[in-house]
């Protein structure tokens, strides 16, 4: 990097707030080092960064709690890393109006917790919400297990404030709960993985905290029979906030016991009295199916969920997720474990399976040192997604295995119009290149 | 690109009309398109110009002269069923029957049609249904030829297909004629049973009189059953819906003078038609005739006598004792009980006091079965693709007989379940209300007029608390 | 030249012919005229043919001839929308999809239906009825609208209060782009690789291309519903119980406000039981489980009655339900009763902002001398005055606009938006500097280069003219370019 840009840089943040060297540590990726980071504390100066960066055609990674900051392929040529961190503030909250607007910076722990304050919560449970920025995880698409009932950024988010590659501030969308004015640009920015502008703050749709809420956890012996109490939950009057299932590595991992076959997880919200009935009656249809000793989980263990499949297998080598057809879950868990322990691998899965998203981790088999090539599960993970029409993502994996298995599925023919929308808003491909599907 | 945006153009002062007749009403329409799914003719074609919006701009086009009466202008609005089921939905309230009626006339004006359609319009309005006599000879022909075997020969000899359109699905359609038993006139004076209820005078029908005798008999049957002294004025002769409907503006006022002429002197306390096109019409006298100082009063005064059959039974509990009628039924609305008379409930109510009748609700039960008056003969191709979506559904209720409530939609219904090859009996209600009675005093009564069928009709969506 | 453009148009006929079939071409000027406005009638523009395919092959040949004549070619709906969003381009093509209306398949395990784009939004939970399930978005004209101009718009609807707009419900979508490609768009699965473009097609309001199959979610119909009718004396005691309602931590299915002239209105309609000396009431309807309805429906009657209202009951049943929500959803309509025009605004604000919005939105008419009736989303904030007018009087029509855009700003002014779901279409294009700056507005225009780049498809819409571009931000006021009589050029 050359050192005119480091001193613009260090003139327009202050030189503290200039990482380089070794205090890039917690910035490298797959061992890629970036040139500096930087970090902004408003939105003049992220347009300052960029505009820098962009004048010098250096790449620029925008980052969060870097949470998700391993998801995709590294950068092709190092750069600047952006850091949001510094930008943390709750610009607006209306309880009135159920809304806030938050720079990008904030964690989602530490939105939640200033928003409990008031009695309303961001429906939205995202892993490692102490590290996980609002900014990250919009860009990263990032949910929980409450999505079940309350969806994910694209059910929350109303309206997002970019910079863009070419340093122009741009707003979408707005601050009320409808609006339909102009093109959507938020969803364009949902799950954009930082490609085709920062974000630097974003108004979302709140709700009340509810009266009660309750996890219950239901031990079965086959996993198929959990599979067969989802269906049943789904077309009964229940109406739970989250449907959870794990297989037996993964309920271990959960803590809620030991060489179980498999468990459903089931969250609930709301009165008081909505919460017992709803209980006693996911007792009943458990029961009936084969379930046993449905008994209710602290709630600490609701964090313990989506990472779940991550924990039981210690240190994957690989984290694929999956996009299914709700139908299909309990079958490609159980394939997928099949075929990965043929190769002389272990898995655990867990999955938000009312929505058919599913989340596999895999390490070799201690007994096994020398496995077959992890290329070749994922690569069967991979079709066994698309034999259902469903789709799959190697979330996380080693650099050598990403060279062999994509990261990202295929987008076909949509593919192209994602590489013109990358074109137009990022002429000079400073943002993430490289990081994303079809190239981009 | 240029994209040319012009602004509302002036409104042409002054009154807007179709042959004399106001379609002011055009100007209620806002253009919402509440309408488009409602209509059937819109939901076959996906066309605008044959949606109620659609046709209501085309008049208004008309009326303001912004367009000449084209031949494919006046098709749309030819096109148009007149089952009103737009009104029903309307929520702005245009007065749409009056419109289509308005312009029809208007297209009788301009375009009058070919020789044939001229001469069918002649024999049938200015002929037959102006005289019931007439029309009795013609059914006494009629009848001759159905049971000579002539009609035989002209439907399996292929000679059907040697007939002008219309004429073709006339043949196909027709009933066959009751014997002349069947076809004489009720009497006079039908004393009421029981407790005396009301004077009610009947409509017999131009074509109802000759093709569903039976109806009107059962009809007065159960009326009488229910305390009503039935008169039978014999002078009437047809309503004129038929004119109106077809354009025949001139004649429809002449018969609609005539008649209402007629039932004053009967003095009754209402006027009960179980004929639905003609009951929807005959509560329209009131606004046919405003225009006419000498008769607007009269015909208000008239029109407000005048009520359906169900909607009066309906007004009390049936007096018993009925007996069981063993059976499932559906019920189809006409439209000109439903759209026409906003009728829907009433007609249920009374299935609902049947013993034994079980009753399915129908999938569209509101739509037209593309009889609508003349249309199935004007129009047979539209009259076809309606009917067989209708017995798409009937069929599909799986229910032993429709039961309706007016003769156009028995006759288009039942030649439809018969070229499906389908055994479902078609009635009219007051038929099964006869039916009922008959059961009854042949000693298989329950005793108990009211029913507990109210099952049949299921509601709709989640539980309400 | 004249003759010229006649030969022309004649073999364009005979090519759409070979494509749609004969009796799938409308080119009569007589016809045509049923499609010259959408439901907003102040505008209206002519085009010269009329299509209807029934598939996607021939949505996709229909595109590429229009691309390759450089015909202009605009996809419609029913034609319910409320701001000249598939108003046609003059000259243009028409792309009807009326006969596009079949309920491809329904996976009821999976909660998805696949659609085509005709298919009436109401006629989708009709299908889906008989077994217990619903599709929620549920826009005030769903008996007549359809879902592919849903997509177009994102519609929205009494019931999006609690269940989200349409792009909520969509999953994915097989999309005839503006050049004539067949490209899927997401799919059955909750996500896809990529940028969420379903996301930014629904809303494009038909300038991205034309959807022509379309997977949506369907939901389990709640186990009860109870609905609420709270009548007030005072427009602003309305307003306050909707703020009551939200902080005692309910969020009902939906809360909706009318006013006195529009209960009018729709009780000459139908007789919905709305008491017509109300200044206003509220109809708010909760849904979800048995258990505890009572209790949230008692958190509600009292928010109303703290809030002032003279009077709250509970529907008896579903058949006062339906009707109440009859009178509800064909408000718009029965101001035909009561005037010969009306013209909707579909203004959005934070509902904090209610009571003073409402006042402001009076006055602003008023100082026009013009009556507007207050029919709207209150849950939502998403407000629809309806300024009533007559366009016969001279000049009326100009004072409509000039109210109309002056409560578009007051919308901006408060944080709001200037469209909640009826969309920009025409309209309201010149209103997007309101509330959008150059930089937002290039952005997007960007984003539509990426879609649709000949600008072939559904030319003119939401894009404010150049004009009104170059003055930008918290500009004054300009004369809408439709408030100039007869023929005005937009490019």
């Amino acid at each position: 990097m050359p050192d005119a840009l480091l001193d613009g840089l260090r003139g327009l943040v202050g030189p503290a707030n200039v990482l380089t060297g070794i205090e890039l540590g917690p910035y490298v990726i797959e061992g890629r080092t970036p040139d500096a980071a930087v970090f902004p504390r408003s939105v003049a100066e992220v347009v300052g960064v960029l505009a820098l960066a962009t004048e010098a055609e250096l790449p620029v990674v925008p980052w969060g709690g870097g949470t998700a900051a391993a998801v995709g392929l590294p950068a092709a040529r190092a750069g600047i890393v952006l850091g949001l961190s510094r930008m943390t503030r709750l610009v607006e909250h209306e309880p009135g109006d159920l809304t806030a607007t938050v720079e990008a910076g904030v964690t989602v722990a530490g939105l939640q917790s200033a928003l409990r304050a008031r009695g309303q919560w961001l429906s939205l449970d995202p892993p490692d919400a102490e590290r996980a920025t609002v900014g990250g995880v919009v860009a990263a698409d990032a949910s929980g297990p409450r999505r079940h009932l309350y969806g994910t950024p694209r059910d929350l988010l109303i309206g997002v404030t970019v910079v863009t590659a070419e340093g122009a501030v741009v707003r979408g969308g707005g601050k009320v709960v409808k609006n339909v004015a102009g093109y959507d640009l938020p969803k364009l920015f949902i799950g954009s993985y930082g490609t085709l502008g920062v974000v630097v703050e974003a108004t979302v749709k709140l709700r009340p905290l509810p009266d009660a809420e309750r996890l219950v956890c239901a031990s079965f012996d086959r996993l198929k029979d959990a599979g067969d109490a989802v269906r049943a939950l789904m077309s009964s009057d229940l109406v739970p906030n989250a449907v959870e299932l794990l297989d037996g590595a993964a309920a271990a991992a959960l803590g809620a016991g030991a060489g179980l076959g498999a468990a459903l997880v089931v969250g609930f919200d709301g009165l008081d009295e909505q919460v017992v009935w709803q209980c006693d009656e996911l007792a009943r249809l458990v029961t009936s199916l084969g379930g046993r000793d449905p008994r209710a989980l602290p709630p600490e263990a609701w964090a313990r969920l989506a990472p779940a499949a991550r924990a039981a297998v210690g240190q994957p080598v690989a984290v694929m997720s999956f996009a299914l057809l709700p139908t299909q879950v309990t079958e490609t868990m159980e394939q997928g474990a099949n075929a990965a322990r043929a190769r002389g691998f272990h898995t655990a899965w867990a999955a938000h399976a009312s929505v058919g998203v599913v989340s596999a981790a895999i390490a070799p088999e201690p007994a096994r040192p020398e496995p077959a090539p992890l290329a070749a599960v994922l690569a069967e993970w991979r079709e066994m997604a698309h034999a259902g029409g469903g789709r799959a993502t190697l979330e996380w994996a080693p650099l050598a295995v990403k060279a062999q298995v994509p990261v990202w599925d295929d987008p076909g023919a949509a593919g192209r119009i994602m590489q013109r929308i990358k074109r137009e808003f990022d002429p000079r491909n400073v943002l993430n290149p490289g990081r994303f599907v079809a190239g981009i | 690109m240029a994209h040319t945006v012009q602004a509302q153009p002036p409104v042409a002062a002054g009154r807007l009309a179709l042959h004399g007749l106001s379609v002011e009403g055009v100007n209620q329409c806002v253009h919402c398109g509440l309408c488009l799914a409602s209509c059937p003719t819109f939901a076959e074609l996906g066309t605008e110009m044959d949606s109620p919006r659609g046709r209501i701009f085309l008049i208004k086009a008309l009326a303001e002269g912004r367009i000449a009466l084209g031949a494919s202008t006046a098709g749309h609005l030819e096109l148009c069923l007149d089952c009103r089921a737009c009104e029903t939905v309307c929520p702005a309230g245009v007065p749409y029957g009056r419109l289509i009626e308005a312009a029809k006339a208007e297209i009788e004006r301009q375009r009058p049609g070919g020789v044939l359609r001229r001469a069918f319009r002649w024999l049938n309005f200015g002929l037959l249904l102006t005289s019931p006599w007439r029309l009795r000879l013609a059914a006494t022909v009629l009848r001759a030829y159905q049971t000579s075997g002539l009609g035989w020969l002209v439907r399996r000899g292929g000679l059907a297909r040697l007939l002008p359109g219309t004429l073709a699905a006339g043949e196909a359609l027709l009933p066959p004629l009751p014997p002349a038993r069947e076809r004489a006139a009720l009497p006079p004076r039908i004393p009421a049973e029981g407790a005396r209820r009301a004077r009610v005078a009947m409509l017999t029908g131009c074509i109802q009189s000759v093709v569903f005798g039976a109806h009107n008999r059962a009809t007065a049957r159960v009326l009488a059953r229910n305390g009503c002294d039935v008169v039978v004025p014999e002078a009437q002769g047809c309503c004129g819906a038929l004119n109106a409907h077809g354009g025949d503006h001139a004649r429809a006022l002449a018969l609609a003078r005539h008649t209402i002429e007629v039932f004053e002197a009967a003095a009754a306390d209402a006027v009960v038609v179980n004929t639905s096109g003609c009951g929807a019409h005959m509560k329209g006298y009131g606004h046919l005739l405003a225009d006419d100082p000498a008769w607007a009063e009269r015909a208000r005064r008239f029109a407000a006598s005048v009520v359906d059959v169900a909607e009066f039974l309906a007004q009390e509990p049936l007096r018993g004792p009925l007996g069981p009628v063993p059976m499932t039924v559906t019920y189809h609305d006409p439209c000109h009980v439903v759209h026409g008379q906003k009728i829907r409930s009433e007609p249920r109510r009374l299935l609902a006091q049947i013993p034994g009748l079980s009753v399915v609700e129908l999938v569209e039960s509101d739509w037209c079965c593309g009889s609508a008056g003349i249309y199935n003969l004007t129009q047979p191709a539209m009259a076809t693709r309606l009917l067989r979506r209708k017995i798409g559904h009937v069929v599909a209720t799986g229910a032993e007989a429709v039961v309706t409530a007016n003769p156009g939609c028995i006759l288009q219904i039942r030649a439809g379940l018969a070229a499906h090859g389908a055994t479902t009996r078609v009635l009219h209600i007051v038929e099964l209300l006869d039916q009922a009675y008959g059961s009854a005093s042949r000693g298989g009564a329950s005793g108990e007029a009211s029913g507990e069928m109210g099952r049949g009709s299921a509601s709709r969506g989640g539980a309400s608390t | 030249m004249a003759a010229l453009a006649e030969f022309r148009k004649a073999s364009l006929r005979r090519e759409l012919e070979s494509i749609v079939g004969a009796s799938a071409v409308l080119t009569d000027p007589d016809e045509l005229l049923a499609y010259e406005s959408d439901g907003l009638t102040m505008l209206r523009a002519l085009a010269d043919f009329v299509v209807f395919p029934t598939s996607a092959e021939h949505v996709s040949a229909v595109v590429r001839l229009a691309n390759r004549e450089g015909v202009p070619f605009v996809a419609r709906g029913a034609g319910t929308g409320l701001s000249g969003g598939c108003l046609p381009a003059e000259g243009g093509i028409v792309v009807s999809l009326m006969r596009m209306n079949r309920v491809l398949e329904v996976d009821y395990e999976n909660q998805i239906a696949v659609v085509e784009p005709g298919l009436v939004n109401l006629h989708l939970s009709w299908a889906v009825g008989r077994r217990g399930y619903y599709y929620a978005p549920d826009p005030s004209s769903q008996q007549a609208c359809t879902v592919g101009g849903n997509i177009a718009n994102n519609s929205g609807g009494p019931h999006t209060l609690k269940y989200g707009v349409t792009t909520n419900h969509v999953l994915g979508l097989e999309v005839v782009m503006p050049d004539g490609e067949i490209v899927w768009l997401g799919g059955r699965t909750r996500a896809s690789a990529g940028y969420d473009l379903v996301g930014v097609f629904v809303g494009s309001e038909g300038t991205f291309g034309v959807a022509t199959k379309i997977v949506v979610r369907i939901l389990k119909k709640p186990q009860a519903v109870k609905t609420v009718l709270a009548v007030f004396d005072e427009i602003d005691q309305a307003s306050a119980a909707v703020s009551a309602i939200i902080a005692r931590g309910l969020v009902p299915a939906a809360v909706e406000m009318i006013d006195q002239l529009t209960i009018q209105a729709v009780e000459d309609a139908f007789d919905c039981g709305y008491p017509r000396d109300a200044a206003a009431a509220l109809l708010v309807e909760l849904d979800g489980l048995t258990v505890g309805m009572e209790a949230q429906a008692e958190r509600i009657v009292q928010a109303c009655r703290d809030s002032g209202a003279r009077e709250v009951r509970t529907a008896r049943d579903e058949a006062e339900r339906q009707l109440l929500w009859k009178g509800r959803k064909s408000a718009f309509g029965a101001y035909g009763r009561i005037s010969p025009a009306y013209m909707v605004m579909d203004g959005v604000i934070p509902r904090t902002k209610l009571p003073y919005v409402l006042r402001r939105v009076n006055d602003i008419v008023a100082a026009h001398g013009l009556r507007v009736g207050n029919v709207f989303h209150a849950g939502d904030g998403n407000l629809h005055p309806n300024i009533l007018y007559d366009p016969r009087r001279a000049g009326e029509e100009a004072r409509v606009l000039a109210a109309g855009a002056a409560i578009m700003r007051l919308c901006a002014e408060v944080g709001g938006s200037i469209s909640g779901e009826h969309g920009i279409g025409l309209e309201k294009a010149d209103f997007m500097p309101f509330i959008f700056s150059p930089d937002d507005l290039a952005l997007m225009q960007r984003l539509k280069n990426a879609f649709n780049s000949s600008g072939l498809c559904n030319p003119g819409k939401i894009f404010p003219t150049s004009k009104s571009c170059a003055e930008v931000g918290p500009a004054a006021y300009r004369p809408h370019a439709i408030e100039e009589k007869g023929l005005a050029q937009r490019f």
